[in-house]
């Protein structure tokens, strides 16, 4: 059963420039436990997703159901009063916490701010809490600036997973991180995954990171979601052209880095479209190798691969021809091959 | 091993004195580089990677307190010794810098083509409107379209990958022999941090010059480098061949390193093995290894003296007392970071 389903959930925004629609048309769900791993470029909409979720940015259109209520129909003290089943960790540990509350009052605020338990059990939620992401009884006294990344980061998770919510959504938790100090946080969200059986959205940008942590991936672009399925679905055999971009572009520690860094530069062309002017059609096609009139005239609906689960879905037109080799690109107007 | 080296830094010593005491940022560091080659430098936050490339060409600003101590022979002259205004040219001229910000390093208010321009005109002696070709020439070539165009704008009208564009352009605009490149991709999308190493990759080999490159990732360092070294603390703690530190590295640190990330091909990995603790703040300087206190293998006398750097292999330098034990063992116990597939 699904804890959070999310449907076709569409975020406008008004700029400078105009109007933008920064999420446009996201479906995904989490079943209990699971960890749906959110990927793609900068900009594409990954964390007005998870605000949107978290109905911190108002919807244009969909819904977001947490244990089957919808959220967007409640009024504003009912969503408070659900706000500690889904709760949020965010990319800078520092920011997000009050400087001047100590360690256990910060992590205990939810709990009160929520009305849950009396003064011992929160005092009970708050040690267990600690210990759960590995922070010593002993810092319970300090403030955030006399912690570590690491320390404020556990503290972020802390006050997160306190109020035992069934759904967790990481906004780039690691990316701040020095790279040990990252290996840390991943082994406690990691752990918190198998003796919580809480539901995380993961959002990051180090690929090998969410592989690391997802059980489902989604990949997103233009804010759109282009290829989801399982983690060796959509890592081990892509569908959508960009995903293939995607997984190229990882550097990786062997022999074959430099070639497979070429396969995605063949993939992935040009630069990332303006979303005031967002291209007809299938919104991947100004940078695909593989476009056709066709992509530029219908936008290509989300089709099931393989077995018939309907877990990995593509939007892509071409997907079927498109063999998940190194391709041959085509003449393409938008193709900035190096005049070296 | 033949030829000249292009650049021969011996025993750099850097210390910053700060209200809370010295810092030790550099702390003996040797090692050359021939024209032409590619050298990654890998290491924790803090270990004083920065501070070396910086020190090569005194870059540091003027509030700093800092002395350094050693020397740094390139093209013939040390660069530790010569006055300010040869450095002057030798920075830009012969020796280009990227970083990892290139908002910072950009003039905000200046179209990037007369940028480039007038670095042209300082190190190159161009006229006016040859530096203003040759600027265009310089954006075509980096991979920007329209680059008439894109030559009148200023640093803000561009995205983030395109500035690192602009950047590695001006840091090639006078035809460097060295290119120092500071994390340059760490805060770019890995889309665009593909584009920028094939293309830093592709200019090493038509120009001949010789590649610095500074990160934390040894995936970056395996797509665009030959030659590796690890640092920690302050000092190179390995030096190896890319090829030969995947198959046989030997300082626990760098297995420490190895083991820490995620690789993206391991599907079941199951928990990460971070290093315990952090690294010193005061950098180096001390009478013991330095990574001691987070070694699991490490001895009494890991703790009172200085291990030196030893020979493991051909062009593989290790700075640790048990390297030429851990060097004989290549079993999976003896290299833990080498899972298997
Ligand atoms: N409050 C806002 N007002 C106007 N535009 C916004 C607002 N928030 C986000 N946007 C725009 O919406 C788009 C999506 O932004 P978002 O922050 O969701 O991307 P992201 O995928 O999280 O990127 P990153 O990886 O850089 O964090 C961007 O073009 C951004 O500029
Ligand atoms: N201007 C300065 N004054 C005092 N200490 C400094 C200064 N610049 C650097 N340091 C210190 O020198 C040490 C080495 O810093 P450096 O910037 O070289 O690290 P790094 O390896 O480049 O790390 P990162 O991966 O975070 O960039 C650190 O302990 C740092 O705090
Ligand atoms: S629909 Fe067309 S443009 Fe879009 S990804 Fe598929 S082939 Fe490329
Ligand atoms: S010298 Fe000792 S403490 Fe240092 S890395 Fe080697 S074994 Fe570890
Ligand atoms: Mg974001
Ligand atoms: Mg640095």
């Amino acid at each position: 059963m699904s804890v959070l389903e999310v449907d076709d959930v569409v975020v406008e925004f008004d700029t400078d420039g105009g109007r933008i629609t920064a999420v446009d048309g996201v479906s995904l769900h989490l079943a209990t436990g699971e960890t749906l791993g959110l990927v793609g470029e900068s900009g594409c909409g990954k964390s007005t997703l998870a605000r949107a979720i978290m109905q911190l940015v108002p919807m244009q259109r969909g819904s977001v159901r947490l244990e089957d209520t919808d959220l967007g129909s409640l009024s504003r003290r009912e969503l408070r009063r659900m706000r500690h089943r889904i709760q949020m960790v965010f990319q800078d540990p520092r920011g997000s916490l009050d400087p001047r509350m100590n360690v256990s009052t910060l992590i205990g605020e939810p709990l009160r701010v929520h009305g849950i338990g009396d003064r011992a059990s929160r005092a009970k939620a708050v040690a267990e809490a600690m210990e759960l992401v590995g922070l010593p009884a002993a810092v319970a006294d300090r403030l955030p600036s006399e912690l570590s990344g690491g320390q404020q980061q556990r503290v972020g998770i802390a006050r997160a997973i306190v109020t035992d919510p069934a759904v967790l959504v990481c906004d780039e938790p690691v990316s701040a991180l020095d790279v040990s100090i990252q290996a840390q946080i991943i082994n406690v969200l990691d752990e918190l995954r198998d003796e919580l059986s809480v539901a995380m959205l993961f959002i990051a940008h180090d690929l090998s990171v969410v592989r690391h942590l997802s059980d489902r991936v989604a990949v997103m672009y233009l804010g759109q979601i282009v290829e989801t399925g399982t983690a060796s679905e959509v890592f081990g055999e892509p569908r959508h052209p960009y995903t293939h971009g995607l997984i190229s572009s990882v550097p990786r520690a062997d022999a074959e880095s430099a070639a497979r860094l070429q396969t995605a530069r063949r993939l992935v062309l040009g630069e990332l479209p303006s979303l005031l002017d967002p291209p007809s059609g299938c919104r991947y096609r100004t940078r695909c190798p593989y476009a056709t009139a066709q992509c530029a005239e219908a936008e290509p609906p989300p089709e099931p691969v393989g077995r018939a689960d309907g877990l990995h879905t593509v939007k892509c037109h071409h997907w079927r021809t498109i063999v998940s080799a190194a391709p041959e690109p085509q003449e393409s107007a938008t193709s900035q091959e190096l005049a070296i | 091993m033949s030829g000249m080296p292009l650049l021969e830094v011996e025993d750099l010593h850097v210390t910053f004195r700060t209200a809370s005491g010295p810092v030790h940022a550099v702390d003996g560091v040797s090692f050359t580089m021939k024209p032409g080659s590619s050298l990654g430098v890998v290491g924790e936050s803090g270990s004083g990677k920065s501070v070396t490339a910086r020190a090569l060409l005194r870059l540091f600003a003027i509030t700093d307190d800092v002395q350094i101590s050693g020397a740094v022979h390139f093209d013939g002259q040390d660069l530790l010794r010569i006055d300010e205004r040869r450095l002057r040219d030798v920075r830009g001229g012969q020796i280009g810098m990227i970083f990892q910000d290139p908002l910072t390093s950009l003039n905000p208010l200046m179209a990037v083509g007369e940028q480039i321009a007038e670095s042209l005109r300082l190190h190159r002696g161009m006229s006016r409107s040859e530096a203003a070709a040759e600027a265009v020439e310089l954006l075509a070539r980096v991979g920007i379209a329209d680059p008439e165009q894109r030559a009148t704008e200023l640093p803000s009208s561009f995205s983030g990958g395109m500035r690192q564009r602009v950047m590695i352009s001006l840091a090639i605009a006078c035809r460097p022999r060295l290119l120092i490149a500071d994390e340059p991709t760490t805060a770019l999308d890995v889309t665009v941090q593909a584009e920028i190493l094939l293309l830093l990759d592709e200019l090493r080999r038509s120009e001949g010059m010789a590649l610095m490159l500074i990160t934390h990732d040894f995936g970056v360092v395996a797509a665009t480098c030959d030659d590796v070294q690890v640092m920690y603390a302050g000092k190179l703690v390995e030096k190896a061949s890319m090829a030969h530190l995947f198959d046989r590295a030997n300082h626990p640190y760098t297995e420490g390193l190895l083991r820490l990330v995620p690789r993206f091909e391991d599907t079941h990995t199951g928990r990460l093995h971070p290093i315990p603790g952090q690294p010193p703040i005061t950098g180096g300087g001390g009478s013991s290894c330095a990574f001691a206190p987070r070694c699991s293998y490490a001895v009494d006398r890991c703790r009172s003296e200085v291990p030196p750097e030893v020979a493991v292999g051909p062009q593989h330098l290790s700075a640790c007392w048990l390297a030429t034990d851990r060097a004989k063992d290549t079993t999976e116990a003896g290299q833990p970071w080498r899972r298997a597939q």
